[in-house]
């Protein structure tokens, strides 16, 4: 089974992601689930998505952003349930480095989380706009009306802290034990949110013990490669399941 | 493990071309890499031993021996040039009637398959350049991790190291892997050809130049958008003859014209990605021939 985990935490992010916004790609993998994340803290939603795949098979993990480092937590937690990791512009999990500030999401028009507001952000991390439609900004709103977001004390004092507390255990595992099963990074050409460097450094880091690791890049897309361009993201994915 | 179809022969505009193909569908043509007269290492239509058949499942699957290498004969008239290489590699295609065709090079190879793109487009569907410092700008290191082999030119232990060195994972250079090199290097009419290129001079008065003359054109090309057909990069991370930095360059010298171009990066794999690792290599080529069939 194939379980896609999104990532655009509303707090973390000026959009709210979801099982929505994997789109039409999901259509592509027969055996495709897209599941809820909630949770305050990195380890909140690796808890959730381990308990919601325990029971069903290895699973291949394929995670979005947040996702991508919450699926690399559950392999490193629990490699007995994980078949393989595809971890989709996962800036979240790559090095940070004493990088420059970003500012992508700086100035979000108001009020937050309206269809405008959301479809900014989406625009702003895209590399054309075209794949934006009403299916997409309907249900961000309506996921915006379900999920409050998150606090900016709750994302300084128990977010941030966790997500810098993964990352720190990922690492070393990636220079001691190594990820236990398969990996492939795949990263937009465009990300506006990271570099080709931040996803190649990703790839490096599981590469040093994990045999089974690839990094693809695909052109012309940005922080949702998998909605820019679906066929070349199935492409990717099934080529990467095939050869186990 | 795979072997190779029963070997056919093509007359490609007077030179006897040895030819291997199997299976029905979209066409792909693998071209390999090295070039004639090379006395340490050579290669044949061998070099794609696993990859022909698994692919033959699902497509008509086919490489040959290049202008000069393996069985096929060397070039007319002293012709020891890049260019006559890639011009018989397009009246390959030509002859098997089978155009437009997905085209896989490694190395000198995927220098040859872009070069036949750029110049026959009609010929070509798709390209897929695999570890080719060759055809990438910027520092090759093949003559730095290669320089002069410890053991005889022409011997098995010669031709093993040198192999090996290309390898991330030593023990992919089999025995047979090694016997199809041995074979080659028997050929009399491949000794010709290390003659020419050695004692004869060829090699650095006639070759490498005018590789040097064709590759700055080649890039000026690339860099103009001239290729214009779908094109995937495929690269062992570890391979010291060509680096990963040599194949970023390439692919983003490829993605600025290029909406379908994508960049894949196999670890654990020195210079032969498709020998390391045949069945993610084949799987990632399987599904890039179906997303343009």
């Amino acid at each position: 089974m194939m379980v896609f985990v999104h990532g655009g935490t509303p707090g973390v992010t000026p959009y709210v992601s979801g099982p929505h916004i994997w789109g039409s790609v999901l259509q592509r993998f027969p055996q495709a689930n897209a599941i809820e994340v909630n949770g305050q803290t990195i380890d909140a939603m690796t808890q959730q998505i381990r308990k919601a795949i325990d029971g069903k098979g290895r699973c291949h993990l394929v995670g979005h952003d947040l996702g991508g480092l919450v699926a690399l937590n559950v392999a490193i937690e629990a490699p007995q349930l994980v078949s393989a990791v595809t971890a989709v512009a996962s800036v979240a999990a790559s090095p940070t480095g004493d990088g420059v500030g970003d500012f992508t999401f700086a100035y979000p028009p108001k009020p937050l989380w309206s269809r405008e507001s959301q479809r900014w952000a989406l625009e702003r991390v895209s590399y054309s706009h075209y794949h934006i439609d009403d299916r997409l900004l309907d249900a961000c709103v309506a996921a915006a009306g379900k999920q409050p977001p998150m606090t900016p004390e709750t994302y300084a004092n128990e977010f941030v802290p966790s997500l810098m507390k993964a990352k720190s255990r990922f690492y070393e595992v990636c220079r001691t034990d190594g990820i236990k099963v398969p990996c492939q990074i795949v990263w937009g050409s465009h990300d506006p949110l990271a570099t080709f460097d931040h996803g190649l450094w990703l790839f490096r880091g599981i590469a040093q013990k994990q045999r089974v690791a690839q990094f693809h890049v695909i052109n012309r897309t940005g922080a949702l490669p998998f909605r820019e361009e679906p066929a070349a993201f199935h492409q990717i994915v099934a080529a990467f399941a095939d050869g186990h | 493990m795979a072997q190779l179809p029963e070997g056919r022969w093509l007359d490609v505009d007077g030179i006897r071309t040895r030819y291997f193909e199997a299976g029905s569908g979209e066409p792909i043509v693998f071209i390999y890499g090295g070039n004639f007269g090379t006395g340490d290492s050579a290669s044949s239509a061998y070099t794609w031993s696993l990859n022909l058949r698994p692919l033959s499942e699902h497509f008509r699957a086919i490489t040959f021996d290049k202008l000069g290498q393996g069985e096929t004969d060397n070039p007319k008239n002293d012709d020891y040039t890049m260019a006559a290489v890639v011009r018989h590699a397009a009246a390959f295609i030509s002859a098997l009637k089978l155009a437009p065709v997905h085209l896989v090079g490694h190395s000198r190879g995927g220098y040859a398959a872009t070069r036949v793109a750029l110049e026959n487009h009609d010929l070509v569907k798709s390209v897929t350049v695999v570890n080719s410092g060759t055809l990438s700008p910027g520092v090759g290191t093949n003559e730095v991790v290669l320089a002069k082999p410890p053991y005889a030119a022409g011997t098995r232990e010669c031709v093993r190291w040198v192999y090996e060195n290309y390898s991330f994972n030593p023990k992919v250079v089999t025995d047979e892997w090694v016997d199809a090199v041995m074979y080659t290097l028997s050929l009399p009419k491949y000794q010709e050809s290390v003659r020419k290129m050695g004692s004869e001079k060829l090699g650095t008065k006639l070759f490498l130049p005018e590789l040097a003359r064709e590759k700055r054109e080649t890039l000026q090309w690339l860099n103009e958008g001239r290729l214009q057909r779908p094109v995937q990069v495929v690269w062992g991370f570890d391979d010291r003859t060509a680096v990963i930095d040599r194949g970023i360059e390439l692919y983003q010298m490829f993605a600025r014209h290029e909406r379908r171009a994508l960049f894949h990066v196999i670890n654990q794999s020195g210079h032969f990605p498709f020998r390391e690792h045949p069945e993610r290599f084949n799987a990632l080529l399987r599904r890039w021939v179906e997303s343009l069939a």
